[in-house]
């Protein structure tokens, strides 16, 4: 039997083994180092069960124990963990925590490599002097200056007048390009912008002569919107009757009956949400997925001819009539929220997509929304916070505004007869001078002729603004709004037909389900506190028990929630905290304050000989001793109640008592304290008639 | 002057160079460019977690061949293939894992029931069986591994060492020429002689003992429970029983861990495992809790971190044991539940050795093949499958907190009467619960106070 507990010792923890294996890693180190001294270095290492089975028995790296020196010197704060009495856990959360430290300093060090690499590749203009302003640069002289491939970015499309481009929507990976145009609106075209191919042409007008199809019939249809689906090879549009989805190809493949007479459409890519609004203010989402619609709401607000998504919550943001911008979800059927931000119609909304630029910012992306209304008025939001607008400012000139932040942050505007492109940090930054409505630095400047310009959008990964006006469609370039550097599984420009069904299929299967849009996207996977508090998970759940000790209260902090419920659970049916918590072993000392920790434990060894009472503190033995015997009417009504019985009216006494107590306790300690407590009263009108206060 | 530079992308850059090259990938990892990159990982964890559910029939094949129900099961030491089955009605058979097929059958090996088998040898030449019939036997057999000085097994046993009462259980010594039998006493044969060398049962002791093993690390040290509901240890060398405890039910198989000396693992009649240190008797270390009716056999996995078990409620369950490193009992913290329509009582259960197969036998006359983790893949995995497949895994595991994830994963299909067995078990446990707690509550404060569960198993501990 020895012989067998002997043997059980030859085989050491996990947590002696580790150690040993630590030390071995060191010496293998000393190996590497000085050949020489290999053999006495094994030789030494007496453990043999442990060499014979160390190569087979190689751990990961990333499983590998942490060399605390080399985490030391980089992390300075590894929080020790020292309220945790399970040395298992607490050597894994300190494992875990360097672990995670590492990896997110690689990837830190990782991305800038990257934008080091992109860095070449970005778009600016830098000025000499504080004289040369970027707005005096004309399209003419940036052409001239760029060369290459850049130079294609810059196209003049001429339709016609009353023909240009009415409305227009990149693809994801900005490669491909839909937009209206035609009279009235009766041609939808797809384009390849990069390759400079034509994808299809669909002409609404003789589509309904031809074919007389259910869709396109009706005479004169025109499109309001237009959209592309999870790529290029769908795209839908919004025509006067309902929501027609063509392929790649111009061939229309479905036709969403149950959207009627729709005015603006947008596509959420993460949930494969098609999004509409029609002219009477309902949005519907319909899962393109399944084809089924997901959610109707009525708006109420009338015919909305503004619709925008924000690209980091998928939350849909509305403009309406009457000035207000809603913005919803599909799980709420009232607006998450509603501001009145324009006094008249909201003519255009947009949401900064990208995070503040700059590596390390504290913004979160998508943060900031620009409206434009009717008024005549830009105004700047702050999406965590709604009251009042970040900045605004007038633009000049008639007709609607339409503006759209660029990937960097740029914001483009156009109104009257020209395109205006704003600085990234200037927009967002409250504006303090004199007076109220200043625009901030204009960026870049470019002039159309052909009235009215009706839409503007930046292409995704390139230095790009496509502005579809009356006659046509052109494209300025406008240095440094792009995002320089893609990434390849999100949104590739180059990609090929292979990628393309690869990603499809991926985004199948990473569809998020749209009960998950909400206005912070980051509750995905945090600890849901107010749900726990709710469900009753109380640490004290014997409501007598709590209710009679107030010095519970004092000694767990206020982690306790007394429970008004005359609920009796039994110790056995307790968690594991709430037994602790009973028999007041609960550590409520956080990882943050290991200096009050000691304190706490000091304390504790120095008046070990009060343990029986409870585990009270001597002070406050002496206090319950003190205090009794006194405020006897209320005790004697409390002592005839009996003790577990819980009606409020016990519970309002209880609550009385205690109050005094405390009261008599400052009282006691003001007496004591003397001069300090005399400054702390309150002065009367006739103290100054005291002696001594004429000074 | 001014200086003016656009973005613009080389498309060389961004196709494969030569035809068959990879395409190249450009990454940012700036988090703006992600957006969602949580949700999009709860969803595929979600999906992980429900394809570890398609991907999980465990169930590989059944052997068939006995004509009664299979009593007990065994392999040796060092063998991925071979498994040696016994049934009531006497009769033997080798099984070849690999072929599925029968490398020896003996009908009639005893009369009656074979209740105990174990090899003699860790290569698995010889075997002994004993049986109700009072006898032992040794066989000759051939594994089939090729390697035959004689493989041909025979049809007669080599040996045959009979005794005054019928046994229950057999175990070899690791190295030694020693097996140890259990019948109402523990005896310990040599193989060379026909008669007992010691007898080793404890001086108070006059009941039926059900099981023996030795242990695995120190050979002469053996345990064994018996029908007097103690679990008895045993010591060749000073030849005489140094210690037990009395439980409160009687356990109706026995196995030491082949990784930590000193554990053993009981499968009791009260439905429950417990593990033991037998350095600590007075409290088991873990109780198992989990099955519906008397567990009736177990056995460790060769890795020491999980164990299975059979019981009498057609189910066998495979735990894994925290005390010896497992991290969790299973999917959803629960232990796995195997079960089929035809599988009647388990009475025997053992581990292959390469622990990714479970064997049982059954009161249908069946051994079955079970895989060890449900929804592993079997046969040739590339490269790209295993990562994913870890991938997945590790999905799994970081979301199981999730509401879903974990939905999904602790959700299990249970046969009705296993089911309806555990929810009536609740209820009367739930019931004496109760009156206990009432008991307390109306007798004076203090007097009676509530024995924590490890504390009741144990009656007492004799040395």
């Amino acid at each position: 039997m020895d012989a067998l507990i002997a043997r059980a010792d030859t085989i050491r923890p996990l947590s002696e083994l580790k150690v040993v294996k630590t030390r071995d890693s060191g010496k293998g180190k000393a190996k590497a180092n000085s050949k020489g001294k290999s053999k006495d270095t094994s030789t030494s290492n007496s453990d043999y069960t442990l060499q014979s089975i160390s190569s087979h028995a190689n751990v990961p790296k990333s499983l590998a124990p942490l060399d605390p020196s080399s985490s030391k010197s980089k992390n300075d704060e590894v929080p020790k963990y020292n309220h945790i009495a399970n040395k298992k856990l607490r050597s894994q959360l300190v494992h875990q925590h360097a672990l995670n430290s590492n990896l997110s300093k690689n990837a830190l060090e990782t991305q800038q490599n990257l934008l080091s690499l992109a860095a070449d590749d970005a778009g600016s203009i830098q000025v000499t002097g504080p004289l040369e302003k970027t707005w005096r640069i004309s399209q003419d002289e940036i052409v001239a200056s760029v060369g290459g491939e850049a130079v294609k970015g810059r196209r003049e499309l001429t339709f016609g007048p009353g023909q240009g481009a009415k409305r227009m929507k990149w693809s994801q990976n900005g490669r491909h390009l839909v937009f209206i145009s035609g009279k009235g609106g009766t041609k939808v075209s797809s384009v390849d912008w990069m390759g400079g191919n034509v994808n299809c042409e669909v002409d609404l007008l003789a589509g309904s002569n031809l074919a007389g199809a259910g869709g396109n019939g009706g005479g004169g249809e025109a499109a309001r919107d237009v959209t592309f689906l999870q790529d290029q090879s769908f795209f839908a549009v919004a025509q006067k009757r309902n929501v027609f989805v063509y392929d790649r190809d111009g061939v229309e493949v479905h036709r969403l009956n149950n959207i009627i007479d729709p005015l603006r459409l947008d596509f959420l890519p993460w949930h494969w949400l098609l999004v509409a609004v029609t002219n009477s203010g309902h949005l519907s989402y319909t899962d393109t997925t399944t084809g089924t619609q997901i959610a109707v709401h009525r708006t109420k607000l009338g015919a909305c001819n503004t619709l925008t998504q924000n690209r980091h919550n998928a939350v849909v943001h509305l403009g309406h009539q009457n000035g207000c911008v809603t913005l919803w979800t599909p799980n709420l059927p009232k607006p998450a929220v509603q501001i009145l931000s324009h006094m008249g119609p909201v003519t255009s909304i947009s949401v900064n997509p990208s995070d503040g630029g700059s590596a390390g910012s504290v913004n979160m992306p998508g943060r900031y929304m620009a409206t434009a209304g009717r008024d005549g008025k830009i105004k700047i939001w702050d999406c965590r916070n709604w009251k009042g607008v970040v900045r605004e400012w007038a633009v000049r000139g008639a007709g609607d505004v339409e503006l759209e932040w660029s990937q960097k942050g740029y914001l483009g505007v156009l109104s009257g007869g020209s395109v205006n492109v704003y600085h990234p940090p200037h927009i967002v930054t409250p504006y303090t001078g004199s007076s109220s409505s200043s625009a901030p630095p204009l960026y870049l400047s470019h002039p159309i002729p052909h009235k009215p310009l009706q839409c503007l959008r930046f292409e995704p990964f390139s230095d790009v603004l496509a502005v579809g006006h009356n006659k046509g469609l052109s494209s300025i370039l406008v240095p440094g709004v792009g995002e320089p550097q893609f990434d390849s599984l999100e949104a590739d420009p180059f990609e090929n037909a292979k990628a393309r069904r690869e990603r499809e299929v991926k985004g199948l299967l990473d569809k998020i389900q749209p009960d998950l849009i909400t206005l912070d996207p980051s509750m995905v996977g945090k600890f849901d506190s107010a749900a726990l508090s709710a469900s009753g998970s109380s640490l004290v759940a014997t409501a007598a028990q709590s209710l009679l000790d107030k010095s519970d209260k004092v000694k767990w902090g206020a982690n306790v929630q007394v429970k008004n419920v005359g609920v009796d659970v039994p110790f056995s049916r307790m968690k594991r905290v709430e037994r602790l918590a009973v028999q007041g072993k609960l550590d409520t000392t956080g990882a943050g304050d290991d200096s009050e920790d000691s304190d706490v434990e000091m304390k504790e060894g120095g008046d070990g000989d009060s343990d029986d009472e409870g585990g009270l503190t001597r002070e406050e033995m002496s206090k319950k001793r003190k205090m009794r015997g006194k405020n006897k009417s209320l005790k004697r009504y409390l002592r005839k109640q009996r003790k577990n019985v819980v009606d409020p009216q016990v519970l309002a006494v209880r609550a009385k008592v205690d109050r005094m107590r405390e009261e008599a306790k400052a009282k006691k300690l003001q007496m004591k304290t003397g001069g300090a407590g005399e400054e702390t009263k309150r002065k009367s009108a006739l103290d100054r008639f005291k002696a001594g206060s004429g000074k | 002057m001014v200086k003016i530079s656009v973005l613009q992308h080389n498309p060389a850059l961004h196709v494969p160079i030569r035809p068959g090259d990879p395409t190249p990938v450009q990454r940012n990892l700036n988090p703006s460019m992600h957006p969602f990159a949580k949700a999009r990982e709860r969803t595929r964890a979600l999906n992980a977690a429900k394809l570890d559910k398609i991907f999980s029939k465990p169930f590989v094949d059944s052997l068939e061949g006995h004509i009664d129900a299979v009593e007990v099961l065994t392999k040796p030491l060092e063998s991925l293939t071979t498994v040696a089955s016994g049934s009531w009605d006497g009769g033997l058979i080798l099984h070849n894992l690999h072929t599925r097929s029968e490398m020896l059958k003996l009908p009639q090996a005893h009369k009656g029931k074979i209740s105990g088998l174990c090899f003699a040898d860790p290569k698995g030449s010889r075997l002994l069986s004993c049986g109700v019939d009072r006898n032992v036997r040794l066989w000759k057999v051939g594994t089939g591994d090729g390697e035959d000085d004689s493989g041909a097994s025979s049809q007669e046993p080599l040996h045959v060492y009979p005794w005054k009462t019928s046994f229950n259980s057999i175990d070899h010594h690791r190295s030694d020429p020693l097996f140890a039998t259990a019948s109402s006493t523990v005896q310990i044969w040599d193989e060379t002689k026909s008669a007992p060398v010691s007898n080793l049962t404890f001086p108070t002791s006059n009941e039926t003992v059900s099981s023996v093993r030795f242990n695995l690390a120190e050979p002469s040290v053996l345990a064994s429970v018996g029908s007097d509901r103690t679990f008895t240890l045993y010591d060749i060398r000073t030849g005489k029983a140094e210690r037990r405890v009395v439980m409160q039910f009687r356990s109706n198989a026995l196995a030491w861990s082949p990784t930590l000396p000193t554990m053993a693992l009981l499968a009791s009649e009260d439905h429950n495992l417990y593990t033991f240190d037998v350095r600590h008797m007075a409290a088991p270390v873990q109780i198992y809790k989990g099955h519906v009716a008397a567990v009736m056999s177990c056995e460790w996995a060769p890795t020491g971190v999980e164990f299975v078990s059979g019981g009498w409620d057609r189910t066998v369950r495979i735990w894994s044991s925290r005390e010896a490193g497992g991290k969790e009992k299973g999917p959803g913290g629960r232990e796995v539940v195997y079960h089929t329509k035809r599988m009647q009582r388990v009475t025997s259960t053992i581990y292959s050795s390469d622990a990714r197969y479970v064997l049982s036998g059954s009161d249908d006359g069946n051994v079955r093949i079970w895989k060890a983790k449900a929804s592993d893949k079997l046969g040739v995995i590339t490269a790209r499958e295993r990562a994913s497949m870890e991938y997945r895994e590790s999905l799994v595991k970081r979301w199981s907190v999730d509401k879903d994830v974990g939905r999904v994963m602790r959700t299990r299909h249970l046969p009705k009467s296993v089911y309806k067995a555990g929810q009536l078990k609740h209820t009367m446990l739930e019931a004496r619960r109760v009156k206990d707690e009432r008991r307390r509550k109306h007798t004076r404060a203090g007097e009676q106070k509530p024995v924590a569960e490890k504390k009741k198993t144990v009656i007492t501990e004799q040395s």
